[in-house]
């Protein structure tokens, strides 16, 4: 388990200010927060590098606050790797099981290489590996010694997208077997979505949201995290009150004007506020013909096309109001979407988060 | 930039062209003018020959005393981001722009019998004035700044973020400085101390201050020149630019190459 409470940390002119989150024992936490936030600082914090000015740490129940990196027992993964450029491939693996028996070392080393396809690199040097190769051994390297946390500063960032489809699914395999509590710092919100148990935002040393991804995906709780975290579109508005009810705590109907749109939403309170909508929300369809109109339902014309494998990003024109879809590539390819086609949107009332 | 002949080319080709002659021509010089015969007789002379123990053991003297005392500084200065750290940088390359003779002087009035520093020495019996420790003194004030700097740089070059791997990997500090530091910086260090070594083996100005005798290589080949003239110091200047080319051909063998650095 990490617990870190209140934990402030000074870094020459940046600081992170009471920091407080815990990721279960054996569970996967993510920190996400653009360059600069303060997610590296947290980390080095955590693995005992930078003093607290105030706060706690404590891992697996135990307060490391002021204890000695070496005595933390946590593994860690910087971006750039950081392997030990004097040493082979081996050599850095096994850099911290020099204090074990010779049979233990090299038994964990062929191990983890063999798990990690390593094996007929062990004798190289490290110098002229590719950034792939590079991360598994920094990976396996962080894992010898059995640490009680690994610590990961933006693993991913590095490789190209292909290695990090891979990377990310062996990550999470070695998660599952290892059971080691994880704390990752990225970026990329696919990272969270798809490895994460718990999800935090960091902002200007802040934590601006934390929880589970799916909560902090849909519920957003400023525009910062809903921007950030790219759920696509953020408009910005206000909100009317459609039906009274007694009950002003409750949720009600409600319309949201931004622009030239109008849409039915279910709100919390009235008056300016931010849309927030997932791209997979926005269904899209061709149909010219009247038949009858679902709820919020507008004509809006393609701007721009992104195709990546799976999914295809279609970033929309309604009336000069800017909103981003996404719809599978075989689909876009099946209604023709391109360029200057004009579609009909339709969105669910229940899938406009207002904040 | 690729040869042409403008004006401008020629102009800098010559200029360039004069300065190298101008440094290489003496050397060669002083190179050509040594027989083999001279050189001979010149390593049977039981002064010469001793004067040249003297001065290698005096320059490793003090080029241990550097590393020792100037790697930690070096370390620090490079690592630790402490409260008036430009100024210690500052004073401890001070030695480079102080003459020679100047800095004999004020190494003769901080460690002389007058000083209370000197009369400490003299009570532990390392007398400095006039005897050994002196030579060791004035090669350490004119070398340390090479080795602290050089060393500087080359932790300079080594990644923090590999010693904070190190820790986590259960290194202690020390441990991780000698197991990760240390060997990425030690081709620096090393080359900063060999230039150290030479820089001592050439002083000259602050030891005839210190300590004329007994004589170490460089005040020996003056002592000779004054008293007997020219062709009676060639032999030992010719040994010791032997010396000097030898330690130049080491550090260029040690220098870091930088493009291999990240």
């Amino acid at each position: 388990m990490i617990r870190l409470e209140g934990v402030t940390v000074q870094v020459g002119n940046f600081s992170l200010e009471e920091v407080s989150l815990v990721v279960p024992a054996g569970g996967y936490g993510l920190i996400i927060g653009p360059t600069g936030s303060g997610k590296t600082t947290l980390l080095e914090a955590i693995a005992g590098h930078e003093p607290l000015r105030r706060g706690r740490i404590a891992l697996r129940d135990e307060d490391v606050t002021t204890a000695a990196p070496e005595t933390r027992r946590v593994g860690f993964v910087y971006q750039h790797y950081h392997l030990f450029p004097h040493l082979t491939v081996g050599e850095n693996i096994g850099y911290g099981l020099r204090r074990e028996a010779p049979d233990a070392r090299a038994g964990r080393i062929r191990d983890l290489s063999e798990t990690l396809g390593l094996v007929p690199l062990l004798s190289r040097s490290v110098r002229g590996l590719s950034g792939g190769e590079q991360q598994r051994i920094a990976l396996a390297r962080a894992l010898a010694p059995r640490p009680n946390i690994l610590l990961l500063d933006e693993p991913f960032a590095a490789v190209d997208p292909a290695t990090r489809r891979v990377l990310r699914r062996e990550l999470r395999a070695l998660h599952e077997r290892e059971g080691i509590t994880t704390l990752q710092v990225t970026h990329d919100f696919e990272d969270a979505m798809r490895l994460g148990d718990v999800v935090a935002v960091l902002a200007e040393g802040r934590i601006a949201q934390s929880g589970t991804p799916d909560a902090v995906f849909r519920y957003p709780n400023s525009a910062f995290v809903a921007e950030f975290i790219g759920t696509g579109t953020v408009l910005r508005g206000t909100v009317e009150r459609m039906q009274d009810r007694e009950d002003p705590a409750a949720r009600f109907a409600a319309r949201f004007r931004s622009g030239s749109l109008s849409l039915e939403v279910v709100a919390e309170r009235e008056g300016e506020a931010y849309a927030v909508i997932r791209p997979a929300d926005l269904l899209l369809s061709r149909t010219e013909g009247h038949e009858p109109a679902p709820r919020n339902r507008f004509p809006a014309v393609i701007v721009r096309v992104e195709r990546g494998s799976a999914v295809a990003q279609v970033h929309l024109d309604a009336g000069g109001t800017a909103l981003v879809a996404a719809v599978m590539s075989s689909t876009a390819e099946e209604l023709g979407l391109a360029p200057g086609v004009s579609v009909a949107v339709a969105i669910k009332a229940t899938a406009i988060h207002l904040i | 930039m690729p040869l042409r002949t403008s004006p401008w080319a020629l102009t800098l080709w010559l200029l360039a062209a004069l300065l190298v002659l101008f440094v290489a021509g003496p050397l060669l010089r002083l190179l050509f003018q040594a027989s083999p015969a001279s050189l001979g007789t010149a390593l049977s002379d039981p002064e010469l020959v001793a004067s040249i123990w003297l001065t290698i053991l005096t320059a490793t003297a003090a080029t241990l005393l550097s590393v020792l005392l100037g790697v930690p500084l070096a370390y620090l200065l490079a690592r630790v981001p402490f409260p008036g750290r430009r100024i210690v940088a500052g004073i401890v390359e001070l030695p480079v722009v102080v003459p020679h003779p100047v800095a004999g002087i004020a190494l003769l009035l901080f460690l002389g019998r007058q000083s209370p520093i000197g009369q400490g020495l003299a009570t532990l019996g390392l007398e400095v004035v006039n005897r050994i420790p002196g030579i060791v003194a004035g090669m350490l004030f004119v070398s340390a700044p090479i080795v602290v700097s050089a060393a500087r740089e080359a932790f300079r070059g080594v990644d923090p973020k590999l010693e904070r791997v190190a820790r986590t990997l259960g290194d202690t500090g020390s441990q991780a400085f000698r197991h990760v530091t240390l060997p990425l910086a030690g081709r620096g260090v090393v080359a900063g101390a060999v230039l150290a070594w030479a820089r001592s083996v050439s002083e000259f100005g602050s030891i005839v201050i210190l300590t004329y005798n007994p004589k170490v290589a460089s005040i020996l080949i003056y002592d000779r020149f004054t008293l007997f003239g020219l062709p009676a110091a060639v032999p030992a200047a010719v040994v010791l630019l032997l010396i000097a080319l030898a330690v130049f051909a080491l550090v260029q063998v040690l220098a870091p190459d930088r493009a291999e650095h990240r």
